[in-house]
């Protein structure tokens, strides 16, 4: 008897892992995003770990075709399990949810690891439609050994980064690369400024109708960032992101207003490259300077997947600490999970991450705030206007007028 | 019954014209109707897309971007006819080494638009591109320019690369003309007496006429649709601040959204896009009675 006892435990134990394994099954992801084709190949491995047999299988899709292959796939009914969406406010996103392609995740997942901050860019009707991926933080990168060649510091006010340029430009080198040739980074860098000056608070009133772009703080600052450009190359209009990278890597340059994202391309051009971050500093001291961060994207439930229970589970990984650390390791970039370790290899990652935890601006006018939801939207404006004030067709009062009646024919806080 | 074969014999192309080009055509023009991002149901509009753009506030962005397209249009056509038929009476002429000249001048057009656009965006960057280069080695250094940064220089930059890379078609078009003009008429007028330059002007060139004017309403057709080269120069915005937007690039930007844009307007969109049918339509329309004319002619 004892026999056939021992005999049924060590079958027991010998089979009892075979049940706690998963069916094994395929999941399909759709995203824009080709550096994170590593980033699944780990995830699938540390599942796999865990016992569940799912298989990834992520598709990667150009930037610009994405969205139409997304919808025109969903409406015909063979979209993948999960699929990257862009943030909220936006049109394309808001679409999937008002049509109920994808499925909102209150109660289907835990979503403890992410701050309130990360998921409102991807809440809408009280409801909570992805599980953000990365953060951004836009800021201004600067080469430290030139920084430090002319014993200049980290500056607290604009006017102290003013005279960081005059110095820089005294000593022959180059105090600001700006690749104005692609509009976006204008807007960005217009973007970043506002935090900071006229600053977050303004902005906030803004938002509530209280503010307006014609305001005198805010063209102060267009007429000081119009007059920065005289620190900036020469013929400026005429360069590119890429030329401002390999710039900003061969350290032929100071100081470029950019996001993190791109240190993983700078290293890769000269892994000796020596650079750090700084927010724009405000116009004065007694208004704090903040960084312009951003949810860049999120993993959504297609709500007619077949496969829920796998894809829920690859979603639910995505929203541990685990992920955040897996993510941000592979990618160089700023995980949207909070309380993660940045990878001590990358240093930038690390301050970034502390500046966007401590001093991360809580309103904002470019991407991902309810300026960007509407037609023309501030990004929409600013990028062809921000050229036209740096070639001084337009004044920064021209400007500033163009962003104030543009919002105001759809903004419901300008429409008061 | 032999009619009715011929009706047979169409009818796999007629299915694949309405499918690949009738039905999205009026799929479309039904869709300018229409408020539509593209997914959900679309709300119908009537006029709204219209008066949007060719009055509302789409209406400055339009009309910037039709006129760029008209400058295009003659620039492009005086930079591709003048040099094209310049090279091909060279070629006629018959001087050595006409045939690797045919290449060369055909090369270009060989290459996609988009590696056209990558190597004159490295050839034409301010700072270390080749032609600034050049022209600072020889002294000319006060031709160095933003050539794609300034709004006067970038639109006629484009138009030159696009000339540059659609030469060789339009020299081997008039190259063939000119070969297919019957000898014995510029030999007569050799004969009695005509210059080299009276034959080219009252013999060569009446004869190219035709052809002129076919490549010409050619011209106006790819013109009115260009978007690649803008596209892979200067990108969806066409700056620097619009100076080089044409239609192709705002009916991507309004339809696609592109960098910069959470919005997108499939309904808008498609009514950028029948504008520009509603342009280019009467032109083809002229282009093919004029075929039809020249083939009854025996042209």
């Amino acid at each position: 008897m004892t026999r056939k006892l021992a005999i049924l435990a060590l079958m027991v134990c010998l089979i009892s892992p075979l049940w706690a394994q998963s069916k094994p099954a395929t999941v399909t992801i759709w995203g824009w995003r080709a550096q994170d084709v590593d980033v699944w190949k780990s995830v699938e491995t540390a599942l796999k770990g865990k016992g569940e047999q799912i298989t990834i299988k992520y598709e990667v899709f150009p930037p610009t075709e994405y969205d139409s292959k997304l919808l025109v796939s969903l409406q015909g009914g063979v979209g993948p399990d999960l699929m990257y969406t862009r943030r909220l406010p936006g049109a394309r996103t808001q679409a999937l949810i008002d049509n109920g392609y994808i499925t909102a995740l209150d109660g289907l997942l835990n979503l403890s690891a992410f701050d309130p901050v990360s998921l409102s860019f991807i809440q809408a009707n009280k409801k909570t439609w992805g599980v953000p991926f990365a953060n951004q933080v836009v800021g201004i990168f600067y080469n430290k050994a030139i920084f430090d060649k002319f014993g200049l510091k980290e500056p607290q006010t604009w006017d102290e980064m003013v005279a960081i340029a005059e110095t820089l430009s005294k000593n022959k080198v180059t105090p600001f690369f700006v690749a104005g040739k692609e509009a976006w980074t204008l807007a960005m860098q217009n973007a970043m400024i506002g935090v900071s000056y006229p600053g977050d608070a303004w902005i906030g009133k803004l938002a509530k109708g209280e503010a307006k772009f014609t305001d005198p703080e805010y063209v102060a600052m267009l007429k000081d960032l119009n007059a920065l450009k005289k620190y900036f190359q020469k013929d400026f209009m005429a360069n590119t992101t890429a030329e401002q990278d390999v710039s900003f890597a061969m350290e032929q340059v100071a100081m470029i207003f950019y996001g993190v994202w791109g240190n993983t391309n700078w290293l890769k051009t000269n892994p000796d490259l020596k650079f750090d971050f700084f927010p724009v500093p405000p116009k004065t001291k007694n208004v704090p300077a903040k960084i312009y961060t951003y949810m860049d994207g999120s993993y959504g439930l297609n709500s007619a997947t077949k496969n829920k229970e796998a894809a829920l589970k690859v979603l639910q990984f995505t929203a541990s600490k685990a992920y955040g650390e897996l993510f941000s390791k592979t990618t160089g970039e700023i995980t949207a999970v909070k309380d993660v370790t940045m990878p001590a290899s990358k240093p930038i990652l690390v301050k970034c991450y502390d500046k966007m935890n401590t001093i991360a601006s809580t309103n904002r006018y470019w991407v991902g705030s309810p300026f960007d939801a509407g037609m023309p939207s501030v990004y929409n404006i600013l990028q062809e206007h921000m050229q036209s004030m740096y070639l001084d067709l337009i004044t920064p009062e021209e400007l500033a007028k163009k962003l104030q009646d543009g919002i105001s024919t759809w903004f419901p806080a300008f429409k008061k | 019954m032999r009619k009715k074969a011929y009706l047979l014999m169409l009818l796999p192309a007629l299915l694949l014209y309405s499918l690949f080009v009738a039905y999205p055509f009026f799929s479309s023009l039904g869709l300018s109707f229409y408020d539509w991002p593209g997914i959900g149901p679309k709300k119908f509009i009537g006029f709204g897309n219209y008066r949007n753009i060719l009055t509302g506030f789409m209406a400055p962005e339009f009309f910037r971007a039709a006129w760029h397209n008209v400058i295009f249009f003659i620039w492009s056509l005086v930079l591709s006819v003048v040099p094209g038929l310049f090279f091909a009476f060279l070629l006629a002429a018959g001087i050595k080494g006409t045939k690797f000249l045919k290449v060369i001048y055909f090369f270009p057009n060989t290459l996609a638009i988009v590696i056209v656009g990558f190597l004159w965006g490295l050839l034409l960057n301010p700072q270390w591109g080749l032609v600034n280069q050049l022209f600072k080695a020889v002294g000319l250094g006060f031709l160095a320019k933003p050539w794609l940064g300034d709004t006067k220089l970038a639109l006629p930059t484009i138009i030159v690369v696009t000339a540059w890379r659609g030469l060789g078609f339009y020299i081997l078009v008039y190259l063939a003309a000119i070969i297919g003009i019957d000898r014995e008429m510029t030999e007569a007028a050799r004969i009695d007496g005509a210059t080299e330059m009276q034959i080219a002007g009252r013999i060569i060139l009446p004869h190219l006429m035709p052809i002129i004017a076919t490549t010409s309403m050619l011209k106006f057709i790819w013109t009115f649709n260009i978007f690649d080269i803008v596209y892979a120069m200067e990108g969806t915005q066409g700056g620097p601040a619009g100076s080089t937007d044409v239609l192709g690039t705002l009916f991507y930007r309004i339809a696609f959204g592109g960098l910069g844009s959470s919005q997108v307007g499939m309904g808008l969109g498609a009514t950028v896009v029948t504008l520009i049918f509603l342009i280019v339509f009467p032109v083809s329309v002229f282009y093919v009675f004029i075929i039809e004319k020249r083939v009854e002619r025996g042209e």
